[in-house]
Order: structure tokens, then sequence, then C-alpha cells
């Protein structure tokens, strides 16, 4: 087992490496430059102002050096500087995970706490109505457009009824204690809605089916047979086997925890990684560009290296490769 | 609306402003804004012409399109920048509503016969945040920090391209040298200075100052949260008149839809708006019940750049056809929803270098085939597409995204160029590489707007000859012997009448020589808690000018009625 982790440890530093040369290339590669500077600047620097400012940001070196040297202080745990404020990468970064990662992780557990039981009761009973409803229901809901979906829900909820706020991570001035804690989740109440109804309906319908399918196993019926009721043959029987693809699921979902969402973050005003990637683009400000690409692309391995290990741990033909 | 680099007109009171100081609360009183709009689109700010006596306190909550860069103003990029700055660092001089030059940390300005020494003179009450006197060596500091070509000043550096030296000649005064005389150089004082103390030993770029500046106005930075908000608190030490609110918020909202709504539920007091939003708070009571419109134009303006180099464009008659076949008024009214003007040259209306007299090209579809036709280009195959020895006059017109109305123009305008056998292909480019091709010259046609930084109207740096790409900024590389000749006159020339006079006649050059589509001039929409008043307008915009959103203040109480006769609501 111990060796099985190690390989795969050592397997993902190669990975990790085709992924961030991808991404310098391609950075590098596209047109516009950070000396043309975002849509919004009120004068762009031309002529010798421009050159110097390439010369600046080391422009003017070729990319293979220029990769070196962003690689030998990424090793380092140094990303380097933003080319749009001079702040170290890591810092803009540190302001704005804590609001993406609140965001999503409530995104991410409303979605399953919402989508596990309704695709297990819509398992239960296949071409029930339930199973009908739901499915066209959660097939609308895949299918409507998130930025639609934020108006709609700002518009009801905030503009119409005023039970929830517009926009922003807390109140101004923010309340203390419970009721801060209160404010801070009103707050996160739609952004969240908006992130996890995709979500939620996708997870629903693979744990639907996939109760469906072990509904019919030889084990289930079996219970059934023991005299086990229907209830518990499906949860705890069925659903423990279902919920295996779900694992799997899992080491795509949660890196998803740390990139934003760039139009929620936009309509809500919420200050997350999802905008500062977004004008980090627009600014071609290559050192948070790769600083944010580095950061999800160790979370995908990272990810992924933990269900592996996990489906590892259960199953002895993955360790052992002989699983087909 | 993109903000491109833009730099335009006015009425410079070049020699007028020489070493004269004038009170700037006189000044800038008087200059209740720029331009009224026409009577078809009336002017929304009827609330704040009958502006009663300031009163003092409250808070103002404004809106920000985006994170400010850095509040070090010689490094400052964009808008947001500009906007909190206004209330924390004072500029040598500024710019008022009438756009002529109003004395800001400088009491005085004097110019040497020959144009190219300038002594300015700072107010000796001028003090920084910490106390310490604001000194003609923190001035000298800035100017050389401006001029350093390590330092990205993109705002500034361009002022600055001729200086020879800068010296501090006591503690309150200073000289600037500059190699040659030039008709808009006073320009160059408007600008911010930095405590030079505060940067000793420091790296200019990553000074702690940068987030946090040493305030020389009103206000000062109270706090800073990224994505968020900065809020402003008094500046106790100020100098000048103090600011009306007790506080200011300006809130981070990209969003024009989240905006608006912001400001209908009282999260802010002030907010920018495109046309469709404009549309909806006209036919909205919610908006008409809390707020009001305030629209006004300013110097922006709108064109198609045609390449001159390129076989389609070189002609002038083909160019001029381009323009004939636009119908640049139905754009104005159709997709500007009337609030646009068709302009006849590369200035606003409201520049004085602008002759209201000359009328646009016509819209005259039947003229603009003749002129193709005289120019070589037929339909000889029958296609229905013109072409000329064997080659199609098909060409791409780049629009960056984003740019919603320059898009919907675009297809309007290929739409009328395909009745006339011309096809253009509208093609959508992210910014950057919009910018980077139309920098370069490589394009055939593109959709761009000027946004005014300040009203320097010299045509040199964009239409010269000497200025075609890659290093100049006359990105369509119009060449006219005439028109070079009349714009190096021009920027010498130090009478601001005859200067006009020579600007008008080339503004004659530019229309009949079309170097581009010239469209429209299109006002700025914002929506405003009716308890905000004190609003001055001007073709600046709502900041670049002084005292500017620092003259605002909170009418506290709600009257029974207003001149809307609607019920005021409380501000918050």
């Amino acid at each position: 087992m111990i060796r099985y982790v190690l390989r795969r440890l050592v397997l993902a530093i190669p990975t990790l490496f085709g992924i961030v040369v991808i991404v310098f290339v391609l950075v590098h590669l596209a047109p516009g430059t950070p000396v043309s500077g975002g849509g919004e600047a009120l004068r762009r620097p031309t002529g010798r102002a421009a050159e110097e400012l390439r010369r600046l940001y080391g422009l003017d070196r070729p990319i293979p050096e220029r990769f070196g040297a962003w690689v030998s202080r990424a090793v380092r745990f140094d990303l380097g500087e933003s080319f749009v404020d001079r702040r170290p990468v890591g810092e803009r970064i540190r302001e704005a995970l804590p609001h993406t990662l609140l965001l999503n992780g409530v995104a991410l557990i409303l979605a399953l706490v919402i989508a596990v039981p309704l695709g297990v009761v819509a398992g239960g009973h296949p071409e029930g109505a339930l199973d009908r409803v739901s499915g066209v229901a959660l097939f609308a809901l895949y299918s409507t457009p998130t930025f639609w979906m934020a108006l709609l829900l700002q518009s009801l909820f905030s503009v119409q009824l005023g039970w929830l706020p517009l926009y922003g991570v807390a109140s101004d001035p923010a309340p203390s204690g419970l009721a801060g804690l209160v404010d801070r989740l009103a707050h996160v109440a739609l952004p969240a809605t908006c992130l996890a109804y995709g979500t939620l309906a996708f997870v629903a319908r693979l744990v639907r089916s996939g109760i469906a399918e072990t509904r019919e196993a030889d084990y289930v019926l079996a219970a059934r047979a023991r005299g086990a009721s229907r209830r518990r043959a499906l949860w705890t029987h069925a659903f423990p086997n279902a919920i295996l693809p779900l694992l799997t699921l899992f080491g795509l979902l949660l890196p998803a925890l740390l990139s934003g969402s760039v139009i929620v973050e936009r309509i809500f005003a919420w200050p997350g990684l999802g905008r500062l990637f977004f004008d980090s683009i627009l600014a071609r400000d290559y050192p948070v560009i790769l600083g944010l690409s580095l950061l999800s692309a160790v979370a995908t391995l990272g990810a992924t290296l933990v269900s592996d290990i996990a489906s590892a741990a259960a199953d002895p033909r993955v360790r052992d490769g002989t699983a087909t | 609306m993109r903000r491109a680099w833009a730099a335009f007109t006015v009425l410079v009171l070049a020699a007028a402003c020489r070493g004269r100081s004038e009170a700037p609360s006189a000044r800038a009183d008087v200059a209740r804004s720029g331009t009224p709009l026409s009577s078809s689109t009336p002017t929304r700010d009827a609330a704040a012409e009958s502006t009663p006596v300031a009163v003092d306190g409250g808070t103002l909550q404004r809106r920000l399109l985006g994170e400010p860069t850095s509040l070090n103003a010689v490094l400052q990029t964009s808008l947001p920048e500009a906007q909190v700055l206004q209330y924390v660092q004072r500029n040598l001089f500024d710019f008022d509503a009438a756009l002529g030059l109003v004395p800001g940390l400088a009491a005085s300005m004097q110019v040497s016969p020959d144009g190219r020494e300038y002594v300015v003179t700072l107010r000796p009450e001028a003090v920084w945040e910490d106390g310490k006197p604001v000194t003609a060596a923190d001035a000298v500091f800035t100017i050389r920090k401006i001029a350093d070509p390590g330092i990205p000043a993109p705002v500034f550096q361009s002022l600055y391209d001729g200086l020879e030296r800068v010296e501090a000649l006591d503690i309150r005064r200073f000289r600037t040298v500059f190699r040659e005389a030039y008709a808009f150089r006073e320009m160059a004082f408007v600008m911010p200075v930095l405590p030079a103390h505060r940067f000793e030993g420091r790296d200019f770029r990553k000074a702690p100052d940068n987030r946090a500046p040493l305030s020389s106005g009103p206000y000062r930075v109270a706090a800073w949260k990224s994505g968020e908000s900065v809020e402003l608190a008094r500046n106790p030490a100020y100098w000048g008149p103090r600011g009306h609110f007790d506080r200011i918020v300006l809130r981070i909202a990209p969003d024009n839809t989240t905006a608006y709504r912001m400001l209908l539920a009282g999260d802010l007091d002030e907010d920018q708006m495109d046309a469709t939003l404009k549309a909806r708070a006209e036919s909205e009571p919610r908006f008409s019940d809390c707020c009001r419109l305030v629209e006004f134009y300013t110097l922006d303006w709108s064109y198609v750049a045609l390449n001159n180099r390129s076989p389609f464009f070189e002609d002038a008659r083909v160019r001029r056809a381009l323009t004939m076949l636009s119908d640049r008024a139905a754009a104005a009214r159709d997709l500007y929803r009337g609030s646009a003007r068709v302009i006849s040259g590369p200035w606003a209306p409201d520049s004085p270098a602008y002759d209201a007299s000359l009328p646009p090209l016509p819209f005259d579809p039947a003229a603009a085939k003749a002129l193709l036709a005289e120019a070589g280009w037929r339909d000889s195959d029958g296609d229905g597409t013109l072409d000329r020895d064997g080659r199609k006059f098909a060409f791409d017109l780049t629009v960056p995204a984003g740019f919603e109305t320059g898009r919907q123009v675009s297809e309007m305008l290929a739409a009328e160029l395909a009745h006339a056998g011309v096809t253009a292909r509208v093609r959508t480019l992210e910014w950057a590489a919009f910018i980077e091709r139309v920098d370069a010259g490589e394009f055939e046609a593109a959709s761009l707007a000027w946004s005014a930084v300040d009203p320097n109207p010299d045509p040199y740096p964009y239409w010269h000859s000497s200025q075609c790409p890659p290093h100049g900024l006359n990105n369509g590389c119009y060449r006219n012997p005439e028109a070079d000749r009349l714009m190096e006159e021009a920027r010498r020339e130090l009478d601001p009448s005859k200067r006009t006079a020579l600007f008008h006649r080339l503004q004659r050059i530019f229309r009949d020589d079309a170097p581009a589509i010239f469209l429209v001039n299109s006002t700025q929409k914002f929506g405003f808690d009716r308890a905000v008043r004190g609003v001055t307008t001007s073709p600046l915009g709502l900041s670049g000018i002084w005292p500017g959103p620092v003259g605002w203040f909170m009418q506290p109480t709600p009257r029974a009625s207003n001149a809307h006769g609607l019920v005021q609501r409380r501000p918050a």
C-alpha cells in the first residue's frame, strides 16, 4: 500500500510539471500583453514607455528563460509579484481564497444534502412518479444558465421579498457573534444556491442510476429475502455500493472548491478567486494567472490522488493494477 | 464603455491661466457644468439645479467598477484609482467643470516668454496628513518618478515627454524646463504630488503608501477591503475647505444590474448606468421614488478606424463613401436611444477645437455609390459585391469584446455597406488581443471609442503622419501633408483663438478626407439617490474635475416635494 502511494506521488510530479508547462506556454502565446493593460486603462503606455515596461516585466527575455526563473521561484513557494499592483501573488490569493472556499463549500454541502436523498428515493422506484417528475425537473435545472438564475434569485429574494442580501460577503458594518454568523450565512445563501443547483442535478441523477442498478443486485434481493425492510435494503445494502462511483466523482468535485465562478462572483460582488482569475486574464497578469493555475492543478491532482488511494484501500485489484 | 487611451480637447486658457491664482471654490461654483443636452434629451439633473445650502455629515456610497490597483497616484492606471484618489491626493492644478485650470496644491505658475520654463509656487498652507508641509522637493521627486522610464506611470508619462530638467528653487517653488514650447503644456501640471519622505529607501513600486497613501486632500483611506470596498474618513489635517460627508464608502460592484439594484436598495447613492438600464430606470416607479437620472455629454466619441494603408481605404473617396453609407443619425436614435450626437471630426462637440457649424458628411447612399464607382469599385462580375482589379471589396471590421454599442453599430454599418455591395465581416476580439493589433496597425477596420482623460485637443499624436504604427497612435496611418502642417502649427500656437481657427481648418480636412468613419459623441448616465446634491457634471465626467464629487453633499431632511413633485427618501 505504501509503495502504491509513493508510486502515485512520484507520478504526480511529471503530471504537475506538464500542466505548468502547458499553462505557461499558453499564457505567453495568447495575443495581448500585460503592457496593453485591461480594457479600463485610462491611458496605455506606448512607444518607449511600453518597451521599458516590457523590460521591467521581463517580457524581453526568451520564454524558456522566463519559465526557468518562474519554476525556480515556485519550488521555493514564491509565486512572484502581480504585474498589476506589485503585491506578492500568494498574498492576493490568500485574500480571495477564504471567500471562495466558504461559497463553494456551502454550495457543495447544499448540493449533496439535497441530491443524495433525492437520488436514493428516486432510484428506489425507477419510473415512479417521483423519479419521473424529479428527472424532468433536474434536467431543467441542469440546463438553466447560472447568470439568469442569479438575477432571478436576486430579483425575488432581495428585491421583491427583501429576505436576503443582494450582494457581498457580509453587512457593512458586520454584526458580531451569532448575529455575524447569521449575516454571513444570509449573504452566502443566494450565490451558493446558484453554484449548487447544477451539481445537485448532476449528483442526484448519478445516485439515482446507481441505486436503480444495485437495487436489483443479488445481495439486495438476498437482504430482502432475509427479511430486511425495503428501506433497510435500500439504505444499508444498495446505497453503500451505489455510492462508490460518487467517491470517484468527489475527486473531481473537490478541486472545484478552489476554482471560483466568474459569473456568480461578479453578479454577487463576491471577492473570490473567480473574479481574481478573470481580472488577471483581462490584464494579462501572468504571475497571478500562473499562481492560480498551479493552485488548481495541485488541488486536482491532490484530490485525484486521495480518491485513488481511497479506492486502492477499498479494492485490492486497484492496488496491484489488475483492475479493469 | 471601454476606456481607451485618450486625451482630447478644449479650452485651455493656455495663456490666460498663467501666473494667476484663483480660489478653487469660486471657480468651481460658477462652472455648473458643461453642456446642457439638446431639447430632445432634457437634462435629468433638475434637482441639482435648485441646489440648497450645503449640509455637512452623512455617508456617501459610490460605485467602483473594479478593484483599484494601486493608490500611488503616479502608478494609477484606471478609473477606480482616480475615483478614490480624487478625495485623498490633491493635484498641483485641476480642471474645473468648464475645463479651465484651477490651482490645487499650487498657488500659481509663471511661464518664461519662450514657453519652455515653468516656475510653480506651492501654497504655504498645504500639508500632508502627518503635518509635514508639501514642499517643492516633493513635487520634484514626483515629476522625476513620472519621467523615469522604469516607473510605469501611463497616465502622466506622456505629459513629460519633452522634459529637460526639474529643480527645486526653494521650499515652495520649483522650476520645470522642457525642450520646447507646447500649446497644451500647462496640462502637465494637472498631476498629483507624492510625499518624498515616505518613499525614502523604499522600492517606489512596492511602498506601503501604495496601499495606504498619506493624504494631502480632504479625506484619507480608513480601510481597504480587497475586492469589496474602500472606505474614506476625513483627513483632520486637511488645509482646505472641509468635504461635506463624514465618511465615504466606495463599493466594488462590477455588474451593472447588481449595481442598479444596490442603488434602489440604498446600498449605493451613485451608479453609472448603460443605455439599457437607463431605459429601465425611466420606466420604473421604484427608480423615480428614490432616485434621479443625471445625464450629460462628455468629450468621449466613437469611430471606426480605417487602415489607410490597406488597398481598400487608401483612397479618400472610398473612405468618404463609407461614411456616407453609414446612417449615423439612425444609430444615434435607435442604438444610443437618442443620447448621442453625430460628429464631423475627431473631437466631441463640447471641445473648443470642434466647429459646430461644420455639418457631418450626409447619409447619402446614392452619392456614396457614385464615389465608389469613381474610385474604380464596380460590380464587374455581377455577384453583388464590388470589385476592382480582381479584388473583392470585403474586409474585417474588428470589435473589442464587451463594447456592446460598438458591436451593434458595426452590425448596422455592415448591413448598410452590404446594400452598396461592400462586405464588412464583423469580428469580435478580446480587448488585449484587439488593442495589440490596433496598436500594431494590423487591422483593416476597427470599432473604437475615445474617453477623455483631459481636455487636450491636440490631434498630432493620433493623426500626424509621423505617428504611424508601430510606434505611434495614428493607428490607421492617416497621411496628409496639409493636415500635418496644420497640426504642427497648432501645437506651437500659443494664442487660443488662432489655435481654434487652425483646428477648425483641420476639422474640415478630417471630415472630407475621412481618415476614419467618425460616428457619434454620446452621454454618460448616472443614477443618483435624490438626497445627493451639489452634483456637478462636466465634459470630463463626474470625476476628473475639481471640486467635482468633493463638492457633493446629502440633503438630510425629506421634503414634502422637490423639483419632481415626488416624495424624497431619507438617506440611510
